[in-house]
């Protein structure tokens, strides 16, 4: 029970104001301590050496350094202006832009903290530049940045491959086309929200001197660049030249040397941009062993077993079963981070629904699309955190918990479709 | 009062030490990366060592950063009622969590995180792999040495909220972190 | 009467099969045989997220058993790559055979004694394939330059002959593997590599030399070790051992029908075996770095001379009898 108090009592803390990261470590160990002893905290270094030898994680500097280059340098500015020219007169252009970009480089990441944080950096300013609406805009950049978790490679994909005993290539191929529902829709609602609201993301402003031929034209070869740096980035990946970390360190220098050829290249440019890219890494790290530490206390003070007994009173029924196991993996992912989940809950749920004749497949993805919401949903969604950890001061936490709404009930809408036509998206729900 | 100051100012230096030093780092690591994916594309070398040094660097990066970022106020916070407060209120928040959360958990890492190294230390700790660095407890050794810097990032956050606190000072933006997007 | 709680991390993850089961049955047996008086609490990875701290945990006292293998602390603890498997070196039987009544258990205790351990065999995994490539090897020239996820010190070995040894996170190998940023993958036997779907993007399987038989262990805190009562040690001792047994026929027996699965599901899969010139290039290169191993450390010449000589006597055994049966076989089918 003390897990779950510890919940309640974070979720109070937090709203103090005072740093996340620090809020989870401290109220941790206040409740570690208590139950525990000092003792338990010596499971910390062996946590943190386990950070540190992750190397998938290494995206998360690397991508941001990425960002960081493209934003100085004003290329990522040019991409997404140049992309929304391209829409005309048409609203939301630049919020459909930023949802294609974050689909590109979801397929060459897997780490939240590295694309959502990639995603805000590009296009937040732009999006508030052009007077978008800040709801809109941070809701986007979180949905888009996610989409990593589905769009494959993906963290979760991995990880779920392991503790269901699925092959990953098996899952990496099922999980394309929800991905693929998933930016449709995203795009399909900007174009509804914008004809009923134009105002939330104005069109951009058509330059008189120009036909819309010379405009077309002159955004066409704007995007060229940036485009190329990102084709490069998931060109390495599929030909194998790199892994999906490394390709993000080609991306990083592919920035640098764009920065050359346009003239933007300095070295305190250079410098600038890994001192934010530090500082935004610290950030999401500090709030990763924060949430360790947080999890740690969670788990040894006896909340896994609690979590364990909770589910084996889930009832049968393969409806009933399938349904309710969402419903939990929903509302747990208001708390949990999508490790946890998959680790404590998957390990109970999956031999039931192989007992019930339930195509694992299928099951994994509706899971991985679940967890994806989990990095959403208030209040402890990571991307939320990060998204603000970027964001001017201006776009406040309420913002982004609000602005992030309409996206969640997206993905609810694609799950339910998953769960209801799973043959439109090539699979099928039973063996 | 003039001490307070002196002593803010130089917690301050210590901070951006770390931040000087993971910066460094980050430029190193990219480029380790990206000769790593060179020599093995075009090359067709490997070296475990250099793969290695890679989240060595990265260690670095992320953990250095950690008292960077504090000095610069660049760790996220939930603003719902954060950003309505007076300047001395801020002031009383991160004083009283710097000294309750800060620097208790920073204590309990760094000491943990001391005998961590030490016993890696004695033994002579290599990597396991062929090829690999060796001298494990350096790189182990970021991690108590973090927690050191991190309890004085959180001194430097009292020390600042003391001299908000007598007017001299004040909280520009409510993070500075904030502001890069 | 007292009951006795102990904390058991593993190196694996939850639901980790065959290793996994081990630890469950241990600890079912300890509890059964003990009338409930010692009940052992399993953490897997995703509790204690150090799968390679076991060694640490246990000698701190932070857990009372680990399960995990011994060679994994090759980087602390040198002398500890002896008791898991050795390239060339004895199949699971005679191994359990040097470990039980020969010096194995020994050379073991006295190489975990000092860092306040007893270390005691975990279960086997039987001769471990020797991995996927996506080209067939025909000669000590396709190894040159290759790259292949093979650790330790195996890896060790495949250096010396020309391999480029890779670290590559688990959760990239199989797009790795299928992106031909690196050409081999060596992981375990069929069933463990049945899950991570090699056999989708590579079709030759090679068979195994480097790890004959692949030991755990199950690391216990000398101070828990004291403070159990006689019985209950005794009690603890049979559960592992049994548990331990109970692992390599149930690798056996999940391998045969993983390896029935892949070659009704996935006839790209053949089955090959090094060239003569590579696996005489691999024992050399073995013999030397073994030899580099004993120079200056007592210790470890102890331990490479016990098994060598413990190799060859129980070998002229398995000769005519093991063997000898099999060779008939396959000349009566
Ligand atoms: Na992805
Ligand atoms: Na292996």
């Amino acid at each position: 029970m003390i897990g779950m108090i510890m919940f309640i009592v974070a979720l109070f803390m937090l709203m103090v104001g005072f740093p996340v990261a620090f809020t989870f470590g401290g109220v941790a160990l206040f409740f570690g301590v208590f139950a525990e002893g000092m003792d338990l905290f010596a499971f910390m270094p062996f946590r943190i050496w386990s950070v540190m030898q992750n190397k998938v994680l290494m995206a998360v500097p690397l991508f941001i350094f990425m960002g960081v280059v493209l934003q100085r340098t004003r290329l990522a500015e040019q991409l997404l202006t140049s992309m929304g020219r391209l829409f005309g007169s048409l609203p939301g252009g630049l919020a459909i832009s930023t949802i294609l970009v974050g689909a590109l480089l979801a397929a060459s990441t897997g780490v939240v903290g590295a694309s959502v944080v990639a995603m805000g950096l590009i296009s937040l300013p732009v999006m508030l530049a052009h007077n978008y609406d800040k709801r809109l805009s941070t809701g986007t950049i979180c949905a888009s940045g996610t989409l990593g978790q589905i769009v494959p490679p993906s963290i979760i994909l991995i990880i779920l491959g392991d503790v269901i005993g699925l092959p990953v290539g098996d899952l990496f191929r099922a999980a394309v086309w929800p991905g693929v529902a998933l930016i449709v829709l995203y795009i399909v609602y900007i174009l509804i929200l914008t004809r009923l609201k134009p105002e939330m993301a104005p069109a951009m402003p058509e330059d008189p001197t120009r036909s819309r031929q010379q405009e077309i034209g002159s955004a066409l070869l704007a995007i060229i660049p940036p485009l190329a740096l990102i084709v490069v980035v998931l060109g390495s990946i599929f030909t194998g030249i790199a892994t999906p970390t490394e390709s993000s360190a080609l991306g990083g220098v592919g920035a640098v040397v764009l920065a050359i050829i346009y003239r933007q290249f300095s070295f305190q440019m250079v410098w600038d941009a890994s001192k934010d890219t530090v500082k935004v890494t610290a950030m999401v790290f500090a709030i990763l062993i924060g949430a360790t530490a947080f999890s740690m206390v969670f788990s040894y003070t006896g909340g896994d077993y609690l979590l364990e007994d909770w589910l084996h009173m889930l009832p049968g029924g393969e409806w009933g079963f399938i349904i309710l196991a969402m419903l939990v993996i929903l509302i747990l992912g208001f708390f949990i981070d999508f490790v946890e989940i998959s680790f404590i809950i998957v390990p109970i749920l999956a031999p039931i629904a192989e007992a019930m004749g339930i195509n694992m497949l299928w099951f994994a993805i509706l899971i991985a699309m679940n967890l994806q919401t989990s990095f959403l949903t208030p209040p402890f969604g990571f991307a939320l955190f990060y998204l603000k950890g970027v964001a001017p001061p201006e776009v406040r936490t309420m913002d982004i918990y609000r602005g992030i709404v309409p996206f969640i009930l997206i993905q609810i809408l694609v799950l339910a479709l998953i769960v209801v036509f799973p043959g439109l998206f090539g699979m099928s729900a039973t063996n | 009062m003039r001490w307070i100051i002196k002593l803010d100012e130089g917690l301050a230096r210590v901070s951006d030490l770390c931040g000087w030093v993971a910066c460094v780092a980050m430029v190193l690591m990219t480029a380790n990366v990206f000769y790593d994916v060179v020599s093995r594309y075009a090359f067709n070398e490997v070296s475990i060592g250099m793969q290695e040094m890679e989240w060595h660097l990265y260690s670095v990066v992320f953990m250095l950063g950690i008292p960077y970022a504090m000095r610069t106020d660049g760790h996220v916070r939930v603003d719902v009622l954060y950003t309505k407060w007076s300047n001395k209120t801020k002031a009383w928040v991160n004083l009283v969590g710097a000294f309750i959360f800060v620097i208790p958990f920073a204590y309990l890492i760094g000491t943990y995180g001391y005998d961590y190294v030490l016993d890696s230390y004695q033994m002579g700790e290599v990597s396991p792999d062929p090829g690999g660095l060796p001298y494990r407890w350096i790189i182990k050794s970021v991690i108590p040495l973090t927690a050191f810097f991190i309890a004085v990032a959180g001194l430097n956050m009292a020390t600042f909220a003391l001299r908000v606190m007598t007017g001299e000072k004040s909280y520009e933006v409510e993070h500075s972190g904030g502001g890069l997007a | 009467q007292e009951t006795y709680t102990l904390r058991l991390a593993e190196t694996w993850g939850p639901n980790f099969p065959i290793f996994g089961d081990t630890t469950k049955r241990m600890a079912e047996l300890a509890e059964e045989m003990s009338g409930g008086r010692l009940r052992i609490r399993i953490d897997s990875a995703n509790k204690h997220k150090a799968p390679f701290g076991i060694f640490d945990m246990v000698k701190a006292g932070q857990y009372d058993i680990g399960h995990s293998a011994s060679y994994y602390w090759k980087g602390k603890v040198p002398e500890t790559l002896f008791f898991t498997s050795m390239p060339f070196g004895m199949t699971a039987i005679e191994q359990y055979a040097w470990f039980y009544h020969g010096d194995g258990m020994e050379l073991m205790q006295e190489v975990y004694a000092p860092h306040n351990m007893l270390s005691f065999p975990g279960g086997n995994t039987g001769v471990q394939m020797g991995g996927w490539f996506r080209k067939e090897i025909k000669s000590l020239e396709d190894l040159q330059g290759l790259k292949m996820r093979i650790p330790g010190f195996a890896g060790e070995v495949f250096a010396e002959v020309g391999v480029s040894p890779t670290n590559i996170p688990p959760g990239e190998l199989y797009t790795a593997l299928e992106r031909n940023t690196i050409d081999a993958v060596e992981w375990v036997g069929p069933a463990l590599d049945l899950r991570l779907g090699f056999q989708q993007i590579a079709d030759y399987y090679y068979t195994g030399w480097h790890e004959p038989a692949t030991e755990l262990q199950f690391l216990v805190n000398k101070d828990t070790w004291d403070k159990l009562p006689e019985d209950l040690r005794a009690i603890l001792r049979t559960a592992m051992r049994v548990s331990a047994y109970d692992m390599l026929v149930q690798s056996q027996h999940a391998n045969a029908e993983a390896w029935a699965n892949i070659k009704e599901e996935h006839p790209n899969v053949q089955i090959k075996q090094f060239p003569k010139d590579v696996f005489q290039a691999m024992y050399k290169a073995n013999k030397k770095l073994l030899k580099e191993a004993a120079e200056g450390n007592e210790q470890a010449a102890r331990i490479i001379e016990s098994q060598e000589e413990y190799l060859q006597k129980t070998r002229a055994y398995t000769d005519i009898s093991t063997r000898a049966y099999l060779n008939t076989m396959a000349e009566v089918e």
